[in-house]
């Protein structure tokens, strides 16, 4: 959502965004120019004209990073592409005001500027002290329209105990200073992000996102927190796959397909996009059964009806342990799946919801899950089994 | 070849149809069978067979030679026109041509024999891969398709017809080209699989020669091998069941198809002769002659046995066998090698001995084979007889030894043992008692059901292998009675703990235990267990008191007396261990029985519920990161009603419990140890072959020394201290005591936060709550059984004497076989045991009971042995009212670092002082002496080092050195310096470096720890340092660990070196894509078992399961192989120095056990034995050790003969001969440190 300081006139308007908790993000700025502020609060800046610095410079900048213990990192440096992301971005946009845009790790800040030039406003959360000072002399330049922070968007809410230094950070504390403030679950999307999946933890990173999806915490608990971030073709053909798909329909699949709405807004090839390696190679992960040919930005906006029926935040972790211990093995039947879970009558209940006797888990589809979930929460048969302990076992397991 | 000569002598003249065709001579000898009844009664099996036989030539012969296909065409008209078929015929046929490689290796040419040779493991792999997965598929096929394919004649019919049908439409295809390639393809295979054919071996061994032997032989390759393996167990099996006719029907299956016939060696065909010669059907054997010689395999000293075996057990006309040996002479045998050789069971000896005297009436038994003698540079006198002085006797006589061999054998042969716990002593609630009612009913419910589901297993496997299919699990299900398997089965139940456990480990442990009944049985059934009976009944006068003294080892007379016997070899049983799959196939389908199986009302513990049988176990899935973790839990409502009723009863495996006699002595890497229990003599990760391999390669008289060794210390008799174990067990029935490391039990556990109805509703913390109890609970339970099952031996044993048979790993480091109670354990265990033999205290025994009982406590770490001594004459009182008494007085000994141990001493010392002469008192206390740091003590020796040589005891000093206070020292200093030239971290680390520091790092440097685990060891020490201001503890760890690693090499400069050398040899060494390997001083070889993982998928009903395979031609795992170099070699030398110290205590006739580098005698003779271990460690370190490694992996590893352009062994010649120098050091000093060891 719009951060800038209220306009003294637009009293009216403002006041419903304050009533929803927001607060001014940069203290101490100056009011900003008349003509400026109607725009502005309309998520619209007026397009300060920077220069977008050529691929190949921003590759030198890139390339600056090679101590071995910065870790692979890709980053986007053709002005080319950075056009076609910021207007996948702003595509799709309403009219009302816009949210404010978080950018993970911008590095040399090619789709900053493009972004900035498009009247975005951005915050920037950079985790290379190395590209910080460039960034902040950006945002020094600027009134208020990007605001740099040093920070992991990766590495948010670690959940090693003691203290959090950074770039590691809490939330909590990016939502504060960013100035966003927690809406209800079926309000509009108050915060939009956009990354590049850090490739090494792409997995790893999906499924905590889901966790937190699912449990609204982290970054879910301000509100629909809609995602925009470029992942390898693999994993996109994973989170869209269809029932029956060998090898693609995962619980990964099921579980955030019932939990977002996934919209492909662009595929580019691997080639388009610079790593910080010393070779300048490319570093395309390994695929064996699927085509990885490409990274796709997706953007994942989480579904409003998410918690209405069932489903809680309180009990998605039984929800998604089941998902897990279903597909597991996706050519079991679902009979077996529930007859080993000791849920006596689960003859009954797949004929209640219409599912072949003999269907093979890979072949329900997630709403069919969803459904099942909630049936099995609503017979309470999960709590009455063994099952719930499990469940929290496996969260200690999985929520590493 | 052979089988002409065979064929030769059969009498009869007839011969059926084409008469070069071998397989014609089963009939000719049929007919002229002295058996002629048992021959008729064959005729109608024989025709099914002789159909498979000829299918299988036929198609052999197509593959491998044209004249023999066109004859046999003439008789088998369906088998399609010779248009087609001479194309595919000449494409392969190996002729004298060179048109194979270039056919196979178009693209390539023959310029590149090494990827060409590539391809052909890569096309094998697949072919393996698919071989496997047909094996798997057929395994789990339903046994509906079986039903339908009911006899195997009219399959064979199907499948030939099928054949033809096939050949037809592929003329009418008249495709060509894809025929040439598909022959093509064959050719490949096949010239890599038989090995009969010469050229693809000559092509082969010019790769080899080119390649040196980096590319492993195709017949190494793992899948294969372990494919090889599982069909030779197979087969043995049908052996054991005697049931020839199913080995028979399986070796065809095999030897029929021209793909699967290459996994058959020529012991697959030895089995099945066998088992054909149990019985006496020789026809059969010269049969399998008959398809040796077709496939070009050389029949073997044991196909000749077991036909010699057949002929004496049928009383054959002395033509018959005449012609037989004169056949084994031909292939270059003699007949007094089957004697020397082949390892008889049964009576098979005795038969084969009758038929050769039919032929020649006065043959002679060859006398046994001369004993060897060891001639170890380290044990000059050892072995000489000169010097030889009788071995030491027990307090036995041959009666009362003769008596517990007895109970021992017993004990075995039940494989189990059900022993009373030290619980049963607690009075017993109402509830407890209705709960073993309850669990009672269910168990003998169980076990119906659980039987009904393997009888009903065994039914659908029986049809399922009359089918095409054929279920490498079926002959393993019959092995032994269904009773065992529902025994076996009901065990795993009982002892599953609440946490549940991983498939896979419950999988082995079924199949493991089946495969160890199965080896008992077979012991027993081959005769083996009869003669080690008649053996050990002559061995154990070597041993008792009331028998003439002897002048030998255990294993030297031992081999006497099986030499005297007449047993040659047989006492070892032909090596028949199942491969890893197998055995974790077997498991699997048992643990499915069992979780579809064993069902519980589920109303059991609440009757509102609706009565539903649900089952106990279930399958379940743990998610780690990225991995799946299968697991089998029980039900809530099983574990209730099992921890309800509080049962009392513990079944333990009869090698858990100590050995109830002398155990039998290790006289070669297959047979020692236990009577009956299978034990390996090296001990390795599951499915490693390679140390096996390395022992058997090993001539065995270089093994001697490490044999008689671990003889020695399994040679020691123990029994329990009896009042220690008591006010042990009384504190364990009680609440136990978590301070005195007596766990306490579940009850005590913390609960989870008041159970809220749904746990749905609580919260993070509430969560975090309720698993931190859970974990905690978790970890009491096993902790907690451990315990229990330790205790609980040791109460089972408290009246009677008993030992610990000993083997090693694979760095030759002792350990005693039963796995829960033996010296080796914590701190309560060692205190109940003494040693069984009692010695008189001497002039200074009571003075190192004392000295011992400070060393216990940790206190005076730092002080003289006089020091010692006098402070503990100070505290006598203390002592003695730990030892009055122990729970009530003031406690003394509790706060001390090893209480009971500390307890144990308390006592002994309170009855020798108390005894009217100290010195006549029989102690049976075991006195320990420790190396200190004795890694770095073998390093500092290695390098000769003097600072690392003071620092670590090996040069005599007045008080005993401390070498972690003396690094943190040299630490400090090099701080003072850098925080006088600004170093902020190390003005901030200012009064922060102590011993307590650094020792963790400087113990752990010899073991390799590195950089990266050194920091983390660093600053897990600041952090329990409460002041420490925490911002600065990644930095200050990071340059503490530099630091230290720098004062190492400050001190210890040469070790260093050493170090580094050691880690680039074995780096270097890797990255040639071999193992490291060397040999110990006492002739030990050694090979460190890393190898990059390669997993293989077990396809199984309930879960696929992924199995680590390793193998001989995997590729080392290079930072393994590395790392663990330089710890491995120093472990491989403690544990040679264990060995001659406690050889040579064996000499001077003093009782020793060792606990890795802490030594244990009697109180009378630790003077003795320090003696004894400070020659030992000057004479072992007096040889060239680092030379004599150097000279053995240059010989290994870059010996002329191979090629030597390439960079890489340049390199490591290099490396390798650059021996580490070595500092001016004086060893002999060792001499004279009394605290050397202490």
């Amino acid at each position: 959502m719009l951060a800038g300081r209220a306009p003294p006139g637009a009293a009216g308007r403002c006041r419903r965004f304050l009533a929803a908790g927001l607060r001014p993000l940069l203290c101490g700025l100056l009011p900003p120019p008349c003509w400026a502020t109607a725009r502005r609060s309309a998520g619209q800046w007026p397009s300060p004209g920077l220069r977008v610095p050529e691929a190949a410079e921003a590759e030198r900048l890139v390339q600056q990073l090679q101590r071995p213990d910065v870790s692979l990192r890709r980053f986007i440096a053709c002005p080319r592409l950075a056009r076609t992301v910021q207007r996948c971005l702003q595509g799709g946009a309403g009219p009302g005001p816009q949210p404010v845009l978080l950018e993970c790790a911008p590095g040399p800040g090619i789709l900053t500027r493009t972004l900035l030039n498009a009247g975005v406003r951005v915050v920037a959360l950079e985790n290379n002290s190395a590209f910080l000072p460039n960034l902040q002399s950006l945002e020094n330049s600027l009134d208020g329209q990007l605001k740099v922070i040093y920070g992991d968007f990766f590495r948010l809410d670690p959940l090693v105990s003691g203290t959090v230094k950074p770039p590691a950070m809490c939330s909590d504390k990016l939502f504060e200073t960013m100035g966003v403030a927690a809406v209800p679950w079926r309000a509009d999307v108050p915060l939009k992000v956009f990354g590049i999946l850090p490739q090494r933890k792409e997995r790893v990173t999906l499924w905590r996102l889901l966790f937190a999806l699912y449990e609204c915490s982290s970054i879910y608990r301000c509100g629909r927190v809609e995602l925009n971030i470029f992942i390898s073709e693999k994993e996109y053909k994973v989170l869209t796959a269809k029932p029956g798909e060998a090898r693609a329909y995962q619980a990964l699949t099921v579980l955030w397909q019932v939990g977002c709405e996934i919209q492909l807004l662009h595929m580019e090839p691997w080639s388009s996009f610079v790593t910080n390696l010393k070779n300048g190679g490319l570093a395309i992960p390994k695929t064996r059964w699927l085509p990885n040919d490409h990274l796709c930005l997706v953007r994942l906006t989480p579904q409003q009806n998410l918690f209405t029926g069932a489903l809680k935040p309180t009990n998605s972790a039984t929800f998604i342990f089941m998902v897990k211990q279903c597909l597991v093995k996706p050519k079991s039947k679902l009979t077996d799946r529930l007859n080993s879970w000791s849920l006596d009558n689960g003859g009954k209940l797949l004929r209640a919801l219409e599912i072949p006797k003999n269907a093979q888990t890979r072949n329900l589809y997630p709403e069919d899950y969803r459904r099942l979930f909630e049936v099995l929460q609503n017979s309470s048969v999960f709590t009455e089994t063994w099952f719930h302990d499990e469940v929290l076992e496996s969260i200690r397991n999985i929520n590493l | 070849m052979a089988l002409l000569g065979l064929r030769a002598a059969l009498p009869g003249p007839a011969r059926l149809r084409g008469g070069g065709i071998p397989w014609s001579v089963l009939r000719t000898y049929s007919s002229a069978s002295p058996k002629e009844k048992a021959a008729r009664n064959a005729v109608c099996e024989r025709t099914e067979l002789l159909e498979a036989v000829l299918k299988a030539r036929v198609k052999q012969l197509q593959a491998s030679n044209v004249p023999e296909v066109m004859v046999n065409k003439v008789e088998l008209a369906p088998l399609g026109s010779d248009k087609y078929q001479d194309p595919l015929g000449k494409a392969v046929a190996p002729g004298p041509t060179e048109e194979k490689p270039a056919a196979s290796g178009q693209g390539e040419g023959p310029a590149q024999p090494s990827s060409w040779v590539e391809k052909l493991k890569k096309e094998m792999y697949i072919r393996q891969l698919k071989v496997e997965q047909k094996l798997s598929i057929a395994a789990s096929r339903p046994a509906l398709e079986g039903q339908a394919k009911a006899k195997p004649k009219g399959k064979a019919k199907d499948k030939a017809k099928a054949k033809v049908k096939a050949k037809k439409s592929q003329k009418n295809q008249k495709s060509a080209k894809a025929k040439v390639a598909a022959a093509r393809s064959h050719a490949v295979s096949h010239s890599v699989y038989s090995p009969s054919k010469p050229r693809a071996v000559a092509v082969k061994k010019a790769a080899k020669a080119q390649r040196s032997q980096r590319v492993p032989g195709a017949k190494d390759s793992n899948q294969y091998k372990v494919l090889q393996q599982t069909i030779l167990s197979n087969l043995e099996c049908f052996l054991f069941l005697q049931q020839p006719e199913e080995a028979e029907r399986l070796l065809l299956l095999y030897h029929s198809s021209p793909v699967k016939r290459r996994l058959l060696n020529i012991s697959a065909y030895d089995v099945v002769m066998r088992s054909w010669a149990r019985k006496g059907h020789l026809q059969r054997i010269n049969r399998l002659f008959s398809m040796l010689e077709s496939v070009g395999l050389r029949p073997s000293l044991d196909s000749y046995s077991a036909a010699l075996e057949c002929m004496g057990r049928n009383q054959s006309s002395p033509k018959v066998i005449q012609r037989c040996v004169q056949q084994l002479k031909k292939d270059g045998f003699h007949v007094d090698e089957l004697f020397q050789q082949c390892l008889f069971e049964e009576d098979e000896k005795e038969k084969v001995l009758s038929a050769i005297r039919i032929v020649q009436p006065n043959y002679q038994l060859p006398p046994p084979p001369k004993p060897q003698t060891c001639k170890a540079s380290l044990l000059p006198d050892f072995y000489s007889k000169e010097k030889m002085v009788s071995y030491p006797k027990l307090d036995f006589s041959v009666q009362e030894l003769q008596e517990r061999f007895q109970q021992q054998l017993e004990m075995e042969l039940d494989n189990t043992v059900t022993i009373e716990s030290v619980e049963s002593a607690k009075p017993l609630t109402p509830q407890a008692i209705k709960a073993r009612k309850v669990l009672a009913t269910l168990r003998s419910q169980w076990h119906d059901s659980i039987l009904q589901a393997l009888q009903k297993s065994k039914r659908s496997m029986s049809r399922l292998k009359t089918a095409s299919g054929y279920n490498m699990l079926y002959p393993y299900l019959y092995l032994l009675p269904d009773e065992e398997y529902v025994g076996i089965m009901l065990q795993i139940l009982n002892t599953l703990s609440p946490q549940g456990e991983s498939l896979a480990v419950l999988a082995r442990e079924l199949g493991s235990k089946v495969y160890n009944r199965y080896i008992t049985q077979r012991k027993l059934r081959s005769r083996q267990l009869e003669k080690v009976q008649e053996i050990y009944e002559d061995y154990i006068h070597l041993l008792a008191k009331d028998s003439q003294p002897d002048e030998y080892l255990p294993r030297e007379y031992w081999e006497k007396l099986v030499a005297e016997a007449g047993f040659g070899p047989s006492l070892n049983l032909k090596d028949c261990s199942w491969p890893y799959m197998l055995l974790m196939r077997l498991g699997m389908h048992m643990l499915e029985l069992l979780v579809k199986a064993v069902k519980v009302p589920r109303n059991i513990l609440n009757p509102r519920l609706e009565p539903k049988l649900i089952p106990v176990l279930y399958h379940i899935y743990s998610f780690r990161s990225s991995w799946q973790v299968g697991l089998i839990k029980p039900h809530p409502i099983f574990s209730q009603i099992v921890s309800d009723a509080a049962e009392t009863l513990l079944t333990f495996n009869s090698s858990a419990i100590p050995m109830l006699c002398p155990p039998v002595p290790w006289t070669s890497p297959h047979f020692g140890a236990f009577v009956l229990n299978d034990t390996k003599l090296m001990r390795f990760v599951d499915g490693a072959v390679q140390h096996q391999m390395l022992l058997e390669q090993c001539p065995l008289v270089n093994l001697h020394p490490v044999l008689d060794a671990l003889n020695q210390l399994g040679n020691c008799a123990w029994k329990i201290n009896q009042p220690v174990l008591d006010i042990i067990i009384s504190i364990f029935n009680d609440k136990g005591n978590e301070k005195l490391d007596i766990p306490p039990p579940i009850s005590e556990a913390p609960r989870p936060p008041a159970a809220s109805s749904n746990s749905s509703t609580w919260n993070k913390s509430q969560k975090h709550k309720f698993l931190l109890c859970k974990k905690k609970a978790a970890e009491m339970h096993s902790l907690r059984m451990d315990a229990l099952y330790k205790l609980s031996i040791a109460n089972y044993v408290r009246d009677k004497v008993f030992w610990f048979p000993h083997n090693m790993d694979f760095r030759g480091r002792t350990y005693p076989c039963p796995p829960y109670f033996n010296h080796l354990g914590n701190d309560v265990t060692r205190a109940i045991l003494l040693f069984a033999e009692g010695k008189p205290l001497g002039p200074n025994g009571l003075d190192w009971l004392k000295i011992h009982l400070i060393n216990l406590t940790g206190l005076k770490k730092k002080n003289a042995l006089q020091e010692r001594l006098e402070y503990a004459n100070e505290i006598m009182e203390e002592i003695l009212d730990s030892a009055d008494h122990p729970l009530t007085g003031r406690k003394w000994w509790m706060n001390t670092d090893e209480p009971w141990q500390a307890l144990a001493c308390c006592m002994e010392i309170a009855r020798a002082s108390r005894s009217p002469d100290p010195a006549a008192y029989v102690s049976h206390f075991p006195v320990h002496q420790d190396g200190s740091c004795n890694g770095l003590q073998h390093y500092a020796a290695l390098g000769r080092d003097l600072i690392g040589a003071i620092s670590v005891n090996l040069m005599p000093c007045s008080v005993p050195q401390d070498v972690y206070s003396a690094v943190a020292q040299q630490v400090e200093e090099f701080r003072k310096k850098d925080a006088e030239q600004g170093v902020k971290i190390a003005r901030v680390l200012q009064g922060f470096i102590s011993r307590k520091v650094v020792k963790q790092t400087v113990m752990t440097v010899v073991y390799g720890v590195t950089r990266y685990g050194g920091r983390l060891q660093m600053e897990k020490r600041l952090k329990e340092t409460e002041e420490f201001p925490e911002e600065y503890l990644w930095e200050a760890s990071h340059y503490l660990v530099k630091q230290v690693f720098n004062g190492i090499k400050e001190m210890f400069s040469a070790t260093r070196d050493i170090q580094t050398w050691l880690t680039e040899s074995a780096k270097l060494i890797a990255q040639s894509g071999q193992t490291v390997e060397w040999v110990t001083p006492l002739g030990l070889p050694i090979v460190q078992p890393y190898y990059r993982s390669r997993s293989t998928v077990l396809n199984c009903g309930m879960q696929n399961l992924s199995v680590k395979t390793s193998t001989t031609n995997q590729k080392p795992d290079t930072v393994k192989q590395k790392n663990a170099f330089p710890p491995n070699f120093i472990h491989s030398l403690d544990s040679t120095h264990m060995m001659l110290t406690a050889l040579h205590c064996l000499r001077q006739g003093l009782t020793f056990v060792s606990v890795h580098d802490c030594y244990w005698t009697h109180a009378l003779t630790v003077d003795v034995m320090n003696q004894i271990c400070r020659q030992q460690f000057v004479a072992l370190h007096s040889e060239k050790i680092l030379q004599d490694l150097s000279e053995f992996m240059l010989e290994k590893y870059c010996s002329p003969g191979r090629e030597t352009r390439a960079l890489w062994q340049k390199k490591l010649m290099e490396q390798l001969s650059n021996v580490p120098r070595t500092g001016e050091f004086n060893l002999k000093k060792v001499m004279d440190s009394t605290y050397f060891f202490s």
